[in-house]
């Protein structure tokens, strides 16, 4: 379940993995690959991103924001911001987030309209990400270290590996089936199981564009298998390495947004 | 509903719709507009939202209806010469006075000078502080009017026109906001919710003979901030009066009374959850000082339920007045439907207020709000107390574009 997101892999992690990659490669040795991979791409990273919600009738709905990142140390604490575009009411609305590895994230929403800060407590993170099928794990990385993994098959081009989680009653699926490209090291395919055996949720990547070198997933889909509905995740403008400074990553950039960085331009 | 209300809602929500900001989302919705330096079209964006409620009993002072408008906001921004420019107006007929209204909530130009400094000037919203709907530090003002209908929680803060400055540093920050003219709040004075009146010891509708006499002063704000390591710190100051009239004149008018507060608070993650201090002396100049001071504490009781809970007391030497406060959050699995309980309750002047609500989202555009503001009381007498002849029910219905 490592997806998308600023998807890509510095120059160095790339030729150091595809040297490593080998039959006698563990399953956590792969999984903490793939998460640097998926997650934690160059130093820093700038896209725009839009998503729409497809329900199991067929009524679409769209979210559009852009995102700023930059990595404390990878696969450590990483700073986050995301500035709303659409719809109409979460417009100008925007998010940040400081995640942490072995503690909450912490979280702030901008609420413009009342020009209030508001502080968001630690929450299940295995929810509706702005009402999507994603949920704000998949955006924000779930923590490989909350899972067991086994390599439970192999081929030329990909790993499937399956992961159980460590303490079964903190989430809602049993465990879950992740194919991995050996090509990019990134998961593109991510099956989740109930109790019962039985598949309730997927993500597939549709879309993997090489950016600054550094492959990138572009285009994913997210799919209730249970009850229909899915959600299409589109991102455009990625650019990696832009040398951010750390102060971006502040209430300073709540009130306001630093226009400089959120220009989108290929 | 009289026919011209109805042509009002008609001729508004056709607007609307007809809006170029529509969105419907074709195969290639993919590819249009994402907003990039070439897309130059000024993008105006609002809602068009009705909005009816009534007393849930007929009151001696009013009529029964509480709310009865339809209303039309628009607001646009646009990045020009390193200036962001922000426009955003309200017009609304209401139903109660039977009138137009037209307010203008934004109307400023931010920008940034010498790299650390951001000015925001003009028509703004300002909002500090860490109470839930308690307010120590935030002397900005507020529209409790529009909060005790059941208008949008946007309308509790009511503009500001003021320059706000503020500068970061390495070891602080500072915010500093004066206001050429000082701006009370929109408080309740009879006209549409009844209160009680200490002159003549009664509850009171619309009263004309009563003159509320506003001062012209300039006022000022001021907050050092900073973010450690998770913890959020401030220091807070502000100079001007008080925002609802709480003193008399010589000749029995009411008045805003002089006023200086000085405060500090701090944030930050406890445990599962996420605590908050504020304290605060107000310095009334002409009568006796007192203190205020809250703590509270918000987690997510299991998921996609929070609850926060909040203490709170102000504290004089004559008079004293504690406040409990709770608020319970669910929300759905699509996140498109939020129920909420806010309630206040005072143990030592025995009244409360509660204000249930839920928000429920159809889609991108359509929206439905509703909820109740019910107060309850021993006495007439007492902060909530005297609102226990408004209580009302409400609902709304918004096209967002």
């Amino acid at each position: 379940m490592k997806t998308l997101f600023l998807t890509a892999l510095s120059a160095a992690v790339l030729f150091v993995s595809s040297q490593a990659i080998g039959a006698e490669k563990s399953a956590r040795e792969i999984v903490e690959q793939a998460e640097l991979n998926a997650y934690y791409s160059g130093d820093d990273g700038r896209s725009a991103a839009r998503m729409i919600i497809t329900d199991n009738q067929g009524r679409q709905q769209m979210r559009q924001f852009t995102i700023l990142r930059k990595d404390q140390q990878d696969g450590g604490v990483q700073e986050m911001m995301i500035f709303f575009s659409r719809p109409a009411d979460v417009r100008d609305t925007v998010f940040r987030v400081v995640k942490q590895v072995n503690d909450d994230d912490d979280r702030w929403l901008y609420l413009p309209d009342l020009d209030l800060v508001k502080r968001i407590s630690a929450g299940d993170k295995r929810t509706s990400f702005v009402g999507s099928h994603f949920f704000y794990e998949d955006v924000s990385g779930r923590n490989t270290a909350l899972d067991n993994y086994e390599l439970i098959s192999e081929n030329e081009d990909s790993y499937v590996l399956k992961g159980t989680p460590k303490d079964p009653g903190n989430v809602e699926f049993s465990y879950y089936e992740v194919v991995i490209d050996k090509e990019h090291m990134l998961p593109v395919e991510s099956t989740f199981y109930n109790e019962s055996g039985e598949a309730y949720r997927k993500m597939e990547v549709l879309k993997v564009e090489t950016v600054q070198g550094y492959p990138t997933v572009t285009h994913s889909r997210m799919s209730d298998l249970t009850n229909g509905g899915q959600t299409e995740m589109q991102f455009r403008f990625m650019q990696y390495n832009l040398g951010m400074p750390d102060s971006i990553f502040s209430e300073r950039s709540l009130r306001n947004p630093p226009a400089e960085w959120l220009q989108l331009r290929d | 509903m009289p026919y011209r209300k109805i042509l009002t809602f008609t001729v508004l929500f056709t607007l609307a719709q007809a809006s170029p900001a529509q969105d419907s989302w074709g195969d290639d919705e993919w590819e249009s507009d994402w907003g990039t330096e070439q897309d130059s079209s000024i993008d105006v964006y609002g809602y068009v939202e009705a909005a009816i409620g009534g007393r849930l009993e007929s009151s001696p002072y009013h009529k029964r209806l509480s709310i009865a408008e339809p209303r039309l906001q628009l607001g646009f921004n646009e990045r020009w010469q390193d200036i962001t420019w922000t426009a955003k107006t309200d017009g609304w007929y209401d139903g109660f006075d039977e009138t137009w209204h037209g307010q203008i909530r934004e109307l400023n130009a931010q920008f940034t000078v010498f790299d650390n400094t951001d000015i925001k000037v003009g028509r703004q919203v300002l909002t500090w502080g860490t109470g839930d709907y308690l307010f120590l530090n935030d002397l900005f003002p507020k529209d409790w009017q529009s909060f005790f209908v059941g208008r949008d929680q946007e309308y509790l803060k009511a503009p500001s026109d003021a320059l706000r400055m503020t500068s970061y540093f390495d070891w602080f920050n500072i915010d500093v906001v004066w206001s050429p003219e000082f701006d009370h709040d929109n408080y309740v004075r009879g006209e549409r919710i009844s209160y009680f009146n200490p002159l003549t010891g009664q509850l009171t509708g619309d009263d004309p003979s009563i003159q509320f006499i506003e001062p012209t002063r300039h006022e000022y704000a001021l907050r050092l901030f900073r973010n450690y390591e998770g913890v959020e710190y401030a220091v807070y100051g502000y100079d001007g009066f008080t925002k609802s009239p709480e003193a008399v004149t010589d000749n029995y008018q009411p008045t805003f009374g002089r006023l200086t507060v000085v405060g500090a608070s701090v944030r930050m993650p406890l445990g599962p959850g996420l605590v908050n201090t504020e304290v605060a002396n107000y310095n009334r100049h002409d009568t006796a000082d007192h203190w205020r001071a809250l703590i509270g504490y918000e987690q997510e009781l299991w998921t996609r339920f929070t609850g926060g809970f909040q203490a709170y007391i102000e504290k004089g030497d004559t008079q004293t007045r504690t406040v409990l406060t709770t608020r319970l959050t669910w929300r759905d699995e699509r996140d498109d439907l939020n129920l909420s309980l806010f309630a206040f309750v005072s143990p030592n002047q025995n009244d409360g207020y509660l204000r249930p609500t839920f928000d429920y989202r159809i889609d991108d555009n359509w929206s439905f709000s509703g909820g109740f503001n019910l107060f309850f009381r021993e006495r007439p007498n007492t902060f909530f107390g005297q609102f226990t002849e408004n209580n009302n029910a409400y609902l709304r219905v918004r096209y967002a574009f």
